[in-house]
């Protein structure tokens, strides 16, 4: 009987265990397991090249036009290209499995946050001897600089990815809206300031069938993408310079600028207020017509011009300037590569796939929609960019918001406009900004003041910053 | 006999051949448990012990017990400690309305299959399906719960998923209720096997109904109540899917978050797996000792028929 209880109680004890051999993490993987998807496109060569990639629909069937074409100008080289794509919460977890299987894929995506890590790591081949020159010169000098490291600091040095995109986060308005208001449309060229903002958003914010319930508001704002261009639009940063310390409850120029973004909801009241926001997100409020101003990045443009999706008139404007700031309308750009496995066998092919990937004409037409007209966004290609580009979208072949020029003056940066990497781009990790965004809830509603929040979380993310600062350092496999 | 020597009886070519049989049949489930559970324990303790980002060496940055040291001052560890503690409350009180719905059921003659399954269905459901389904009952403005508390006080329900203590609740409503099909089926099979005479027995010596309950039903169902407290707390330690699905981030300032939810955030969202691998040895420990405990305890109250 003793024996037979002991037995029990240590088959009860594995179960418990089985939390070691991530049995609770593999239950995750259902909910998305559907959405990854694999496409084989095959030659009558020996070679065989894997890609790993996520992607959303538009992007897919264009990225497997690509490699289709590819495969087939390359048949006497490929045997196969496995071509799988999944979901972007999904990415970071397969990549993680297939670097400790010691199984990576000839072909992938690296962010420019983490392209010291592969580089230190040696798991991507620098592309400096293999792509053309001409191709690299073509590109946006933004991206290209995010995916350059010299050993110690990103931003010159071999080159490791070519980019799949450069995006930015725009912001747009609702036109209708504006006329039903009888208001004048945002000047493109001077971005509202702050109080100009407020004031156009108050007007906007109204209860229209009268049962005493705000149902229209001025603009919505997702705190984790729609509040730093608020933010840096007035000057202000989280982290000081070589990105190592925390900088909030000391720095004059955020506490303004979160002031201002959190009394848009808790004292102006033209956002929805946080509870309707966990009700229904700001982006389908926007979709329904219930809301003013929202952000748009390029990705977005093909969903907003597409009228099934949304049925309004719309534009793009710049975010609102704070009083602080170089007087610049700031947002953040975005942007991930393709790069190349390091060990992979085949590094001629590889980079040749991939710079047609990045930069092939027939691709980016259909990425940024001249041919597919659904842009998902700007073209790599500068000169394609500034030229072809611009003028499809003028004449109406590439359906596009008119102005158009905010999203290049963002990109390409002016008196008015800028974009910069968000500061987690520069940390190992993003946990120090997570423990930010965790408790704005609270800030929004009222339950705690901006000063009372800055003081009890600057020291939470200044311990996530250290961690994340030790990570960063840890001995590499070199 | 004590002197006698034992002899191992000579095995015929045939018991022999069964025996080879046998032990391949043994090692299929056993190299599977080798591959699949044991070198991932030991590989996981190992790594335990340094600062193994998944993507730098894991041997060159061993750290003895820092990872330990820095889990048990990590205020966000004890906060999703609590939480998952708290998330427990909802375990007695599923086993209450199990039992109550399974002694229910056990007295309808024809409709007792239907209603069993109908309990059990969450149970065979996707966690996943089911979590997002529940999200919108729990939803602020167009949920379920709270069109009901309008329609019937006139007030705006709370912000279920939203609020830091609400949504605790939230969570302890949805476990209960998936959870429920399983402890209903167990009770259901605990009380038929108790033989009726006992109950007859009782009646004859004048017992009434809670006595009948109180002194019969309830001990002789012990060890389903048992195995059902052994179980549910060791999954109550390794609620993960809910709180991925139905809130985001964690919830407003980490409040939904378990402990496995901790784990999975560090090691995949902050590449923190040797931190990670920490947790979930941690983990295991409390789950083995409390599991221990309770089965020391059980002198006290399980009783078995034999």
């Amino acid at each position: 009987m003793k024996l037979k209880r002991v037995v029990a109680a240590a088959l009860v004890a594995l179960m418990g265990v089985s939390s070691l051999t991530g049995c609770n993490v593999a239950k995750d993987s259902e909910k998305s397991s559907d959405a990854s998807s694999k496409t084989e496109m095959k030659g009558e060569g020996q070679d065989e090249i894997d890609i790993l990639i996520y992607a959303q629909e538009h992007e897919k069937a264009a990225y497997e036009d690509l490699i289709k074409k590819f495969t087939q100008e390359h048949k006497d080289k490929i045997k196969k290209v496995n071509f799988e794509v999944t979901t972007q919460d999904e990415y970071a977890t397969k990549m993680t499995a297939a670097m400790t299987a010691g199984d990576l894929p000839d072909i992938f995506y690296v962010g420019p946050d983490s392209v010291r890590s592969y580089v230190d790591n040696g798991y991507v081949l620098p592309l400096d001897d293999y792509v053309d020159q001409k191709v690299v010169d073509n590109l946006w000098p933004e991206i290209k600089s995010a995916y350059q490291y010299d050993g110690t600091k990103v931003g010159s040095g071999s080159l490791y990815c070519l980019p799949k995109d450069l995006s930015c986060f725009a912001f747009a308005y609702n036109k209708d809206l504006f006329d039903e208001a009888g208001l004048d449309y945002p000047d493109p060229q001077k971005p509202y300031t702050y109080d100009e903002f407020l004031d156009v958003c108050k007007k906007l914010t109204k209860d229209k069938d009268g049962d005493g319930e705000i149902d229209q508001w001025g603009v919505a704002n997702a705190n984790a993408f729609g509040m730093t261009p608020y933010l840096y639009s007035n000057g202000a940063r989280f982290l000081n310079e070589d990105y190592t310390k925390v900088n909030i409850t000391d720095n004059k120029k955020l506490k303004d600028a979160f002031q201002y973004y959190v009394d848009l909801t808790a004292k102006e009241g033209v956002t929805p207020t946080v509870e309707q926001d966990t009700a229904l997100g700001g982006y389908q409020r926007w979709l329904d017509g219930q809301i003013g101003f929202y952000a748009c990045g390029t990705w977005d443009v093909a969903a907003f011009m597409d009228k099934k999706t949304f049925p309004y008139n719309w534009d793009l404007c710049g975010w609102p300037v704070g009083p602080d700031g170089d007087g610049k309308s700031t947002t953040w750009l975005g942007t991930v590569g393709f790069a190349v496995n390091k060990d992979t066998k085949y590094p001629d092919l590889c980079t040749e796939l991939i710079s047609s990937l990045s930069t092939d004409l027939d691709g980016q037409k259909a990425l940024s929609g001249e041919t597919t007209g659904k842009s998902m966004q700007i073209p790599n290609i500068k000169d394609y960019a500034t030229t072809t580009f611009k003028e499809k979208v003028k004449d109406g072949t590439i359906p596009y918001a008119n102005n158009l020029d905010v999203i290049f003056g963002y990109v390409e940066g002016n008196d008015k406009y800028q974009g910069i990497f968000s500061e987690s781009t520069y940390t190992y990790n993003a946990e120090w900004w997570d423990t930010f965004l965790e408790g704005i809830p609270n800030v929004q509603s009222g339950k705690i003041s901006v000063d009372d929040y800055f003081k009890e979380v600057e020291p939470k993310m200044q311990d996530a910053l250290d961690n994340a600062i030790k990570l960063q350092n840890t001995a590499t496999k070199n | 006999m004590q002197n006698a020597i034992k002899v191992k009886p000579k095995l015929s070519e045939m018991a022999r051949r069964e025996e080879r049989w046998a032990w391949l049949f043994i090692a299929a489930p056993f190299v599977g448990f080798l591959c699949f559970m044991a070198y991932p324990i030991v590989f996981a303790v190992f790594a335990s012990f340094s600062r193994w980002t998944g993507m730098n060496s894991l041997t060159g940055n061993l750290v003895g017990l820092a990872n330990y040291a820095d889990i048990l001052t990590d205020p966000k560890f004890w906060k999703s400690m609590v939480t998952t503690i708290i998330y427990m409350i909802g375990i007695p009180i599923g086993m209450f309305l199990g039992l109550v719905i399974a002694m229910a059921l056990n007295r309808m003659k024809y409709t007792k299959r239907f209603f069993t399954t109908v309990y059990y269905v969450p149970v065979v459901s996707s966690l996943v399906a089911v979590s997002i389904l529940w999200a919108w009952v729990f939803n602020y403005d167009y949920g379920l719960f709270n069109t009901v508390i309008k329609a019937l006080t006139g007030t705006h329900g709370p912000n279920w998923l939203g609020d830091e203590v609400w949504v605790k609740v939230a969570m302890i409503i949805f476990m209960t209720w998936k959870g429920l099909g399983g402890s209903i089926i167990l009770y259901l099979a605990g009380l038929q096997n108790i033989p009726r005479d006992y109950y007859e027995a009782a009646k004859i010596d004048g017992a009434n109904g809670w006595q009948l309950f109180r002194h019969i039903t309830i001990p002789l169902i012990s060890p389903v109540t048992f195995y059902i407290l052994i179980t549910s707390l060791i999954g109550g330690f390794q609620v993960f899917v809910e709180v991925q699905v139905m809130t985001g981030n964690g919830g407003t300032n980490y409040s939904a978050a378990t402990i496995v939810y901790y784990l999975y955030d560090k090691a995949f969202g902050n590449n923190q797996l040797g931190y990670g691998c920490a947790v979930a040895v941690l983990l295991a420990v409390i789950i083995f000792i409390i599991t221990a405990l309770n089965f020391k305890g059980q002198d006290k109250w399980v009783n078995t028929m034999d």
